[in-house]
C-alpha cells in the first residue's frame, strides 16, 4: 500500500510539474517582446490644443513641435544665446529698424515644397495680421514691412526700434509655415525642421519621425513619441513603468529622491526661465506702502520655502530675473529673513498689530505647498493670513484679469519677461515711470553691453521697490533613463529640442519593425493538449471515457467563457468605432471604421470571427494603440507569467512545510503560533503587503528598486529581482491558505486506519508522518494548488500596479482607462482560459493520483 | 480565490480569539455607524494647514495630502466597505442558498444544472471578472458589489446543496414526507433550520472576503468614487507619499487587516458554537 501510493505520488509530481511547463511553453512559443527601439518616448504634463505654435499661446505646443517640426529664421541655443536656424546671417541697420536675412537654400518642407523668402513673407503677413490668431501679435506690429528681396533674402522693416528682434524671432510664435499648409497645421504640422509630424492620438500622444529631407544634421532619433501624463502619481508610474523614458520637466518631486536612488534613471536638473514669487497686489492699501512690501520680504525665509515647496530644488532670487542669464545680479539676500525688521517695518507703517489679509493658491503644488510657508512666516510677524485654494480658471480670472487679490504665489515661466513691470495693467498693479524708462530704452537698444547694464538696472529698480517677494528659480528637473542622451536640462524656450536626443544600445527601428505573426497560439495549445491528453491516457490507463468526459467539460467550459464575454462586451456603452475615430469625426469615415473592423456585421458572424480570430493567435487590433492585440499581450505575458509561477513556486515552498510543521506540532505553542500566523495572514490585503514590502526592503534598505521592470533583455537575474518583491506580495496570503488547508490535511489523514495500523505496528509518530501521512496528504492540496496558480496569475493584475510592472494587469487597467475595450476582452478571455485549463490539467493530474476517481469519472 | 471553508482557526483560545474578533468588529461597525452622526473631521474638506500632519491629538491618524483627517476618512470608509461586502453576501445567500435547496431536493437534471453552473462561474478569475464589469459598466460601488456578489451565489449553493443533501435521509424528513409536506415546504421548514448555522459561519467568510475584495478594486480605483472616502483608494493616493508620510499607508491597511482577521476570528468561534462537530478535527 505504501509503496503503491509513493509510487503513484511520485508520477503525479511528475505530470503535475510537465502539465504546467508545457502549458508555460505553449504560451511562450511565438510570443517575441517588441522593444521601443530608436524611438524616445518622452512624458508631457498637458496635451495641446493644437499643433500650431503660430496661432496658439500655450506652451505645450512648442513643447512638441518648437525645433522639432517647426524652425524660425533664428533659434535659441540651450543657453538662451541666438543663433542662425533658416536664417543663415543677417544684418540690421544703424537705427535698428531694417533687418536683412539671408535664407537657406538647401530647405524642404516635410511636404517636398520648398523654403524661400517668399514662405518668410507669408508667415510674418499671417502673424500680423489684425485677425492673427498669434500669441506674439503686439510684438509682429511692430514689423511695418516684411519683402522676398529675392528667393533667398527677405528683409523687414520695423516701426519701433526693437533690440530683442532676433530673440522674437527664434520664439516658437514666429517659426515659417508654408502658405500651403498653413491652414492645417493645427492638427496636421508641416515644417522644416528635423522631424516630421505622423500622428496625433488625441488624449494619448502625439508621434513625430524623423525626416529625410532635413537641411542639417539629421536627427538621431528614428521616432520621437509625446505621451501626455497630467497627474503627477501616474508620471512616477509611467517612469517605473517603462511606459516612457522620461519627462523633461518631471512634474513630483515629492519623489525625486527615490528616481535618484535608481539607477535606472538619471535627474537633470536645468535652470529654467521660471521665477517663483509671492505676488503683490501693489495698489491695494496696505501694500501700496512701500515699508509694508519690504516687511513682508524680510519676514519670509527663501530657502524655507524651497525646501518645502520645491522639496529643496530652487535658488533664491531677489529680483524678477533667472540666475543663469549672463545679466543676472544676485539680489538674494537684498531682504534677509529678519522678523524682528519686519515687524518693525510694520509698525513704522501703523500697524504694529499687522493686519488681515489673504493668499490666493492656484493648484500647482509648489504654490499649494509654498502658501502654508509663507502663511506661518507672516502670522509670525503679526500678519493674519488666510490661504484660499483656486483652480487655474479662477485665478485667471480673479487674480489675473481682475486684480482682486492681495498675495498670490505663482511662478513665471516666459523667457526676458522682465518687461511685464512696465504694464500698468498687469495684475501686479506696479506703476514706477523710472522703470518704464529703462523697459522702453532696452527695447530700443542693439548694443549688447548697454542691454546688459540696462537689465541689471531693472532688476534693482523692482529689488529696491519690493515690488513681489521674489522667492526662487525653479530648476527644470528632467528625469531620464540612463541610456537617453541629448536632451536639454535648460529650458531658454518653453521648448524641448530632441535633435541631438539619442537612445543609446537600443537597436534602430528598422530591426524590429517585423510584420506581426498572427501565431497559432491557441491552436499550438489546443494541439499540445490533446497529444498530452492521449500520452497520459496510455500512461496511467485512464478510462478514456473519463478523459473524454472532463475534456467535453473543458470545453463547454470554454466555449461558456467565450459566449459570456462576448455578450458582456456587447452590452458594453459606447460604439468602438466611434471612440477609435474620436469626437470629431465625420459619420461616414466612422462607418468605414465600423465596417473594417467588422463591426456592421450580425452579432453571431462577430463572435464566430472572433472565436476564429482567437484560434490562429489573432485578437484583432487594438483601437487606441492601433498595433494587434496579440503584440501587447506578447510583450506583458512575459511579465505576468514570470511572476505567477515565482509567487506560486514561493507559495508552495513555505505553505507545504508550513502546514505540515502546524500538523506535526498541532498540540504546542509552535503549532498554534504557527496557525496564528497563517490565520494573520490570510487577512492581510496583498497589495497593501506589497506596499509595505516596497517601504522595508526599497525606500529603506534600498535592496531593491521600488517598481518597474528592467526587461529580460536586463539579464535574466536582473529580471527576478524585480519580480521578487511582487511574488513575495502575491504569494504570502497564498501559502497561508495552503498551511492551513495540509495542516488539516494531514491531521485528516493521521486520523485514517493504515496510519494507526503503523503506529500499532510501532512506527514512531514522526515516521508515520513522513512516511505514509505527507504523501496521501498532498493529494487534496494538489487541487488547492492548481486553483492558487490560476488565482495568482488572476492576481497579479492588482500587484503588477503596486509595482508598476508593464505585465497583463497593467494592460488591462490602461485600456480601461482608455475604453479600448477590444484589449480588456481579449486579456480577459485569456485569463479566463487559463484559469479553465488550468483547472482542467489540475482535475486530470488528481485523478491519476487517485485511482478511485478516474474509474468512477467524477468527484 | 480559493479559501472558501476552509479556515481552521487558531487552536490557541478559542474563546478568547472569538472575544477579541467580536470586540473589534462591533467597534469597527460602530464606528461606521457614528460617522453617520459625527466624524472628528470632515472626511471631504481641505484643510491645507493640516497637509501631512503626523498622527496627533488633532489627528488621531495623521491628515493626508489634502490634510484630511486619515481617521475620519477610515470611518467613512468603513461604511462603503461593510456595506459592500454585506449587500454581496446577502445576494450569494438570497440566490445561492434557494438554488442550493432546490438542487438538494430536486436532484436529477436541475441539480446537474445548477450545480454545472456553479462550477462555471468558479472557472472565472473572480477579480478578472469584476474588473471587466467595472470596465463596461462604470466604477463605482454598486457594481463592485455586483461584481463581488455573483461570486458567492455558487459558494452558498454548493454548500446548501451538499449539506442539505444528506438530511434528506434524516428520519425526520421522511416523516415529514409521510405527513404529506411537498419538497419546498420540507425544504423551508427541516432542512433549511438544520443547516443554518453552516450558512452563518460562511457567510462570516465571504464577508472577510467580500472586505479584502472591495479594498481591492477601490485601490486601483474601480470601487467607490471620490470624494466619497474608501479604504483601498486611500491606499493606492498615499502610496508614493510612505516615504515621508507613513502613516498615510499603514493605517488603513491595518484597519482592513485588523477587521478581515478578526472576522475570521469571529466566524470560528461562530463555528465551535454552532457546529460543535468541527471541533473533532484539530
Amino acid at each position: 500500500m505504501p509503496a503503491n501510493h509513493s509510487a503513484i505520488l511520485k508520477r503525479q509530481n511528475a505530470w503535475a510539474i510537465s502539465f504546467l511547463l508545457s502549458f508555460v511553453l505553449v504560451i511562450a512559443v511565438g510570443l517575441t517582446s517588441a522593444n521601443a527601439a530608436g524611438a524616445l518616448r518622452v512624458g508631457v504634463q498637458l496635451e495641446p490644443p493644437n499643433l500650431d505654435p503660430t496661432s496658439g499661446a500655450a506652451a505645450a505646443i512648442d513643447e512638441i513641435v518648437y525645433a522639432n517640426v517647426f524652425e524660425g529664421l533664428t533659434r535659441i541655443n540651450e543657453d538662451g544665446t541666438v543663433a542662425p536656424a533658416l536664417a543663415s546671417a543677417w544684418t540690421v541697420s544703424d537705427d535698428g529698424l531694417i533687418y536683412q536675412f539671408t535664407l537657406r537654400e538647401d530647405v524642404r518642407f516635410h511636404d517636398g515644397s520648398g523654403f524661400d523668402a517668399d514662405d518668410v513673407a507669408f508667415t510674418f503677413n499671417r502673424a500680423r495680421a489684425p485677425d492673427s490668431a498669434n500669441a506674439q501679435r503686439t510684438v509682429f506690429e511692430n514689423i511695418k514691412r516684411v519683402e522676398a528681396l529675392s528667393a533667398d533674402i527677405v528683409e523687414f522693416e520695423l516701426i519701433e526700434p526693437l533690440g530683442a528682434f532676433t530673440t522674437y524671432l527664434g520664439w516658437g510664435d514666429a517659426v515659417i509655415v508654408a502658405p500651403e499648409s498653413a491652414a492645417t497645421n493645427a492638427s496636421a504640422p508641416v515644417g522644416t525642421g528635423p522631424f516630421q509630424f505622423e500622428r496625433w492620438r488625441k488624449g494619448a500622444s502625439v508621434t513625430l519621425k524623423r525626416s529625410d529631407n532635413y537641411w542639417g544634421e539629421p536627427a538621431k532619433l528614428d521616432q520621437l513619441v509625446f505621451t501626455f501624463i497630467p497627474d503627477p502619481t501616474a508620471a512616477f508610474a509611467a517612469l517605473m513603468a517603462g511606459d516612457v523614458d522620461g519627462f523633461p520637466n518631471y512634474p513630483a518631486a515629492e519623489n525625486l529622491a527615490l528616481l535618484q536612488n535608481d539607477d535606472r534613471f538619471k535627474t537633470l536638473f536645468g535652470t529654467s526661465e521660471g521665477e517663483m514669487l509671492v505676488a503683490i497686489n501693489n495698489s491695494k492699501a496696505p501694500f501700496d506702502d512701500l515699508r509694508i512690501r519690504k516687511a513682508l520680504n524680510h519676514a519670509i525665509e527663501k530657502q524655507a520655502v524651497i525646501d518645502a515647496a520645491l522639496f529643496g530644488f530652487g535658488t533664491p532670487i531677489g529680483s524678477h530675473f533667472p540666475p543663469h542669464h549672463p545679466a543676472y545680479v544676485d539680489l538674494s539676500a537684498h531682504y534677509p529673513f529678519d522678523p524682528d525688521k519686519a515687524r518693525q517695518l510694520l509698525a513704522d507703517a501703523g500697524y504694529p498689530d499687522g493686519f488681515k489679509t489673504t493668499l490666493s493658491l492656484p493648484p500647482p503644488a509648489y504654490a499649494r505647498r509654498g502658501g502654508e510657508v509663507v502663511a506661518a512666516q507672516l502670522e509670525a510677524i503679526g500678519v493674519d493670513v488666510t490661504i484660499r485654494t483656486i483652480e487655474w480658471a479662477q485665478w485667471l480670472d480673479q487674480v489675473f484679469a481682475n486684480k482682486a487679490f492681495d498675495l498670490t504665489i505663482v511662478s513665471h515661466t516666459e523667457p526676458l519677461d522682465i518687461d511685464i513691470y512696465a504694464r500698468s495693467d498687469y495684475y501686479f498693479q506696479y506703476r514706477n515711470d523710472a522703470f518704464k524708462r529703462v523697459i522702453a530704452e532696452l527695447q530700443r537698444e542693439n548694443n549688447p553691453t548697454r542691454r546688459q547694464s540696462l537689465l541689471q538696472t531693472a532688476q534693482t529698480i523692482l529689488a529696491n521697490d519690493a515690488v513681489n517677494v521674489f522667492l526662487a528659480s525653479s530648476p527644470k528637473i528632467g528625469v531620464w533613463a540612463k541610456d537617453v542622451t541629448g536632451v536639454w536640462a535648460n529650458a531658454p524656450v518653453q521648448a524641448n529640442d530632441f535633435t541631438n536626443a539619442d537612445v543609446i544600445g537600443r537597436a534602430p527601428l528598422s530591426a524590429q519593425n517585423t510584420a506581426t505573426r498572427p501565431w497559432p497560439m491557441m491552436t499550438i495549445a489546443l494541439l499540445s493538449i490533446v497529444g498530452l491528453l492521449s500520452f497520459a491516457a496510455f500512461y496511467v490507463r485512464a478510462s478514456p471515457v473519463f478523459l473524454l468526459g472532463r475534456t467535453v467539460s473543458m470545453i463547454f467550459s470554454l466555449v461558456v467563457a467565450s459566449i459570456v464575454v462576448f455578450l458582456l462586451l456587447e452590452v458594453a456603452p459606447g460604439d468602438p468605432a466611434a471612440f477609435m475615430m474620436g469626437l470629431n469625426a465625420d459619420p461616414a469615415s466612422v462607418a468605414a471604421v465600423r465596417a473594417e473592423l467588422g463591426l456592421d456585421q450580425p452579432a453571431l458572424a462577430r463572435y464566430f470571427n472572433w472565436i476564429g480570430g482567437l484560434t490562429s493567435g489573432d485578437f484583432g487590433t487594438s483601437y487606441t494603440y492601433r498595433v494587434p492585440v496579440a503584440e501587447l499581450i506578447a510583450e506583458r505575458i512575459w511579465i505576468s507569467l514570470p511572476l505567477a509561477l515565482m509567487a506560486f513556486a514561493l507559495s508552495t515552498l513555505i505553505g507545504i512545510p508550513a502546514g505540515l510543521f502546524a500538523a506535526a506540532h498541532r498540540k504546542k505553542a509552535r503549532g498554534r503560533i504557527m496557525m496564528g500566523a497563517a490565520q494573520a495572514s490570510v487577512a492581510i490585503p496583498n497589495f497593501w503587503l506589497a506596499i509595505l514590502l516596497v517601504m522595508m526592503f526599497a525606500t529603506t534598505f534600498r535592496w531593491f528598486s521600488a517598481g518597474g521592470f528592467p526587461g529580460w533583455d536586463a539579464g535574466a537575474s536582473a529580471a527576478l529581482k524585480a519580480l521578487l518583491l511582487p511574488a513575495i506580495a502575491l504569494a504570502v496570503p497564498q501559502a497561508a491558505i495552503l498551511t492551513q488547508i495540509m495542516r488539516s490535511s494531514v491531521i485528516d489523514t493521521l486520523h485514517d486506519d493504515y496510519i494507526r495500523t503503523a503506529r500499532a505496528k510501532g512506527l514512531s509518530f514522526n515516521d508515520a508522518l513522513r512516511k505514509h501521512a505527507l504523501r496521501n496528504a498532498l493529494i487534496p492540496t494538489l487541487t488547492i494548488l492548481g486553483l492558487q496558480f490560476a488565482f495568482l496569475l488572476a492576481g497579479g493584475v492588482i500587484i503588477e500596479n503596486v509595482f508598476y510592472l508593464p505585465g497583463l494587469g497593467r494592460l488591462v487597467f490602461q485600456s480601461i482607462v482608455q475604453r479600448d475595450l477590444i484589449v480588456v476582452k481579449s486579456v480577459v478571455i485569456i485569463l479566463v482560459f487559463a484559469v479553465i485549463i488550468v483547472a482542467f490539467l489540475v482535475d486530470l493530474a488528481y485523478a491519476i493520483a487517485d485511482p478511485r476517481l478516474r474509474d468512477r469519472g467524477e468527484r | 480565490m480559493t479559501n472558501t471553508s476552509t479556515i481552521d482557526g487558531n487552536a490557541a483560545t478559542p474563546r478568547a480569539s472569538f472575544i477579541a474578533g467580536s470586540v473589534i468588529v462591533s467597534t469597527v461597525v460602530l464606528l461606521a455607524i457614528l460617522s453617520f452622526f459625527w466624524t472628528p473631521h470632515d472626511p471631504t474638506a481641505f484643510d491645507v494647514a493640516a497637509r501631512f500632519s503626523p498622527p496627533s491629538f488633532t489627528h488621531w491618524m495623521g491628515a493626508n495630502h489634502l490634510g484630511r483627517d486619515v481617521f475620519s476618512m477610515i470611518m467613512v470608509g468603513a461604511r462603503v466597505s461593510i456595506a459592500v461586502a454585506l449587500v454581496a453576501v446577502g445576494i450569494g445567500v438570497g440566490i445561492g442558498a434557494p438554488l442550493g435547496l432546490v438542487a438538494a431536493s430536486r436532484g436529477g437534471i436541475i441539480d446537474d444544472a445548477i450545480m454545472r453552473g456553479g462550477d462555471l462561474i468558479f472557472a472565472f478569475p473572480a477579480l478578472i471578472v469584476a474588473i471587466l464589469i467595472t470596465a463596461i459598466f462604470g466604477p463605482g460601488a454598486i457594481n463592485a458589489i455586483i461584481a463581488i456578489g455573483i461570486f458567492n451565489i455558487p459558494v452558498f449553493a454548493r454548500l446548501t446543496r451538499g449539506s442539505a443533501l444528506p438530511l434528506w435521509n434524516r428520519n425526520y424528513v421522511l416523516a415529514a414526507r409521510t405527513a404529506g409536506k411537498n419538497r419546498a415546504q420540507i425544504s423551508l421548514e427541516h432542512i433549511l433550520p438544520n443547516i443554518m448555522h453552516l450558512l452563518v459561519v460562511q457567510a462570516t467568510v465571504q464577508f472577510s472576503l467580500g472586505i479584502l475584495a472591495e479594498a481591492g478594486l477601490s485601490y486601483v480605483g474601480l470601487g467607490a468614487q471620490p470624494p466619497t472616502p474608501s479604504w483601498g483608494r486611500m491606499l493606492a493616493e498615499s502610496q508614493t507619499m510612505f516615504s515621508f508620510a507613513p502613516w498615510l499607508v499603514l493605517f488603513p491597511g491595518l484597519v482592513i487587516f485588523l477587521f478581515v482577521f478578526s472576522m475570521n476570528l469571529l466566524g470560528d468561534g461562530l463555528r465551535r458554537r454552532l457546529d460543535p462537530r468541527s471541533e473533532g478535527v484539530s
